[in-house]
């Protein structure tokens, strides 16, 4: 649906993008992360035909963004970063002219518009002046010109930015109800928020793109072998050097932000499947009082700091 | 073509929705008034000068041609001020993206903001020509000569409006837009004096004389509709489309 292929863009002596490559297959939502200035919009931009890019190209729903841009706009929603809004207009002319400018059919007009207000909880609000609105309604009215037209593909930068928490949760829950039936790439700077809504995620730094996959491919891939944590009754600087003599267990160490009797340690990827176990039986045979093991995960936050370092 | 309209007339809206184009319309036709006041206060000065000492009495249709040469001069000012917004507003606010990311072309684009301009300045020049119609009203001016003027005065509207619109789509900054077109248009309004000084006479100073307005202008003026200077005017909007054309098409690549 969504297919981008080396692409490459220069600002001067700054290079923006190199070489960034990606897909989104149809009906997947697909998180941008990046860090402010990683070319985030910039890829965005080019992927809306805003911006050209250097070299490579962006295929929008089976049409090349630069050799075909009309196809391929009639199927694509934007949503920039900043919201392309007329203050002077109300509402409701507002999110009319956006659906004209994106040829939906007259007859078909004031439905979708009336759904799409409804859709966003702007229907009482469809006579103000968007100028007047406050940010959270005007980030609405900015993604119901995205949406109006009903397109195959959404392009959303930061669509939650300037939003108070209750209004982030329910664009969330729209963008979720959205995909499946369109195709969405959504950028955000927010890790939960790519952590809750996204089917897949591309993680790009300083104009490449670093990793991509889903957030359980993210977090093994980048785990190299996996991390524990013990809890003992007692004595557990012996627990420790106990464990220090085991083979495949590494980086054993106190975990101090948890108390005395935590030891935090990780199992090489060639040890065998047992050490837990091994681990386990160590701790009761050795009488530190076995109270708790457990695996931890990496949240999104550690793969992206160690993705983007 | 439809998506040309649904712009133009967002635009025309726009104008009218916030104080721009009210304004535009008070101080243009504030400016009109008092120098039509004071055309007609001379004419019938000069008229009475005529019948008690004699010589050539003043015609209706000189006070026209005065009245519509001043009108030339405002709209160094006023065109500026409508073209302005068009596009550095837009850019400047990033409604921009809304029109770049939907299914129109760039010239769509640029014909719907001409047009709303257009029709902007046609509204101008609409409430303008209640000052004719007092002339027709209390003497008997050649209507034909009238029509003539406020047509040439459209196109030449026209030409300035694609001029401003080119120098819009270049800057996100109004008062740059406002300061290049008002300089611009001057120099074309001047560029007929400018000629002798400029070339040195000779074919260069014909074809400095070609490019200023002022002499299309004028044929309209005396009551007569040619196609060269119709022609004139065209070439002269459709050139300067074509290149807000290429600018904005060219957005993208810088």
């Amino acid at each position: 649906m969504i297919e981008v292929k080396g692409l490459s863009k220069r600002y001067g002596q700054l290079k923006a993008l190199d070489d960034v490559s990606f897909t989104v297959e149809k009906g997947q939502i697909v998180g941008f992360l990046g860090a402010n200035g990683a070319g985030k919009t910039t890829t965005m931009d080019i992927l809306c035909g805003c911006s050209g890019a250097d070299s490579g190209s962006a295929v929008i729903a089976g049409y090349d963004i630069t050799e075909q841009p009309i196809e391929a706009k009639k199927r694509l929603g934007y949503l920039p970063d900043v919201p392309p809004l007329h203050g002077e207009m109300t509402v409701e002319d507002f999110v009319t002219y956006a659906a004209k400018l994106h040829k939906v059919p007259t007859n078909a007009l004031n439905t979708r518009v009336n759904d799409t207000l409804q859709r966003l909880s702007l229907f009482e609000v469809r006579n103000r002046l968007v100028g007047n609105l406050s940010k959270g309604f005007r980030q609405r009215v900015a993604m119901a010109q995205a949406i109006v037209h009903d397109p195959e593909v959404l392009v959303l930068d930061e669509p939650t930015e300037g939003l108070d928490p209750g209004q982030i949760v329910q664009i969330r829950e729209l963008i979720r109800s959205l995909g499946g039936k369109h195709t969405i790439l959504l950028s955000s700077h927010i890790l939960s928020e790519v952590q809750n809504t996204c089917d897949r995620i591309v993680i790009i730094n300083k104009g490449h793109i670093v990793t991509q996959g889903t957030y359980e491919e993210l977090t093994r891939d980048l785990s190299q072998g996996k991390v524990f944590r013990l809890r003992v009754a007692h004595s557990a600087k012996d627990a420790l050097s106990r464990l220090k003599g085991m083979p495949g267990i590494v980086h054993a160490k106190i975990e101090d932000d948890h108390g005395e009797d935590t030891i935090e340690f990780g199992v090489e990827k060639s040890a065998s499947e047992n050490a837990p176990e091994d681990v386990a039986r160590a701790v009761m045979d050795g009488g530190f009082g076995f109270r708790e093991l457990r695996q931890k995960t990496k949240s999104l936050e550690e793969v992206f700091f160690q993705v983007t370092k | 073509m439809s998506v040309v309209f649904t712009i133009a007339k967002r635009d025309i809206k726009s104008y009218f929705a916030s104080p721009k184009g009210g304004a535009i319309l008070f101080f243009f036709l504030i400016l009109m008034g008092s120098f039509f006041q004071n055309f007609v206060v001379s004419y019938i000065e000069y008229e009475q000068r005529a019948s008690t000492m004699g010589g050539q009495a003043p015609t209706l249709e000189q006070l026209l041609r005065a009245f519509f040469y001043n009108l030339n001069f405002i709209l160094v000012l006023i065109v500026p001020a409508v073209t302005m917004a068009s596009f550095s507003e837009e850019k400047r606010n990033s409604s921009l993206r809304l029109l770049q990311t939907a299914p129109v072309k760039a010239i769509e684009i640029v014909l719907g903001k001409f047009i709303a301009t257009a029709g902007v300045m046609g509204i101008v020049l609409l409430a303008s020509s209640v000052y004719p119609l007092f002339l027709v009203k209390y003497g008997n001016p050649d209507g034909g000569v009238i029509i003539a003027s406020l047509l040439g005065m459209f196109l030449l509207m026209c030409s300035q409006l694609a001029f401003g619109l080119w120098i819009s789509s270049m800057t996100n900054n109004q008062f740059m837009a406002f300061l290049f077109t008002m300089f611009g248009l001057f120099l074309l309004l001047v560029l007929n004096w400018l000629a002798p000084s400029l070339s040195g006479g000779g074919v260069a100073e014909k074809i400095i004389k070609y490019i200023a307005s002022t002499d299309h202008l004028d044929v309209f003026l005396k009551g007569m509709i040619s196609v060269s200077n119709l022609a004139y005017f065209l070439c002269f909007t459709a050139l300067f489309l074509f290149l807000t054309n290429v600018s904005l098409d060219s957005e993208r690549w810088r």
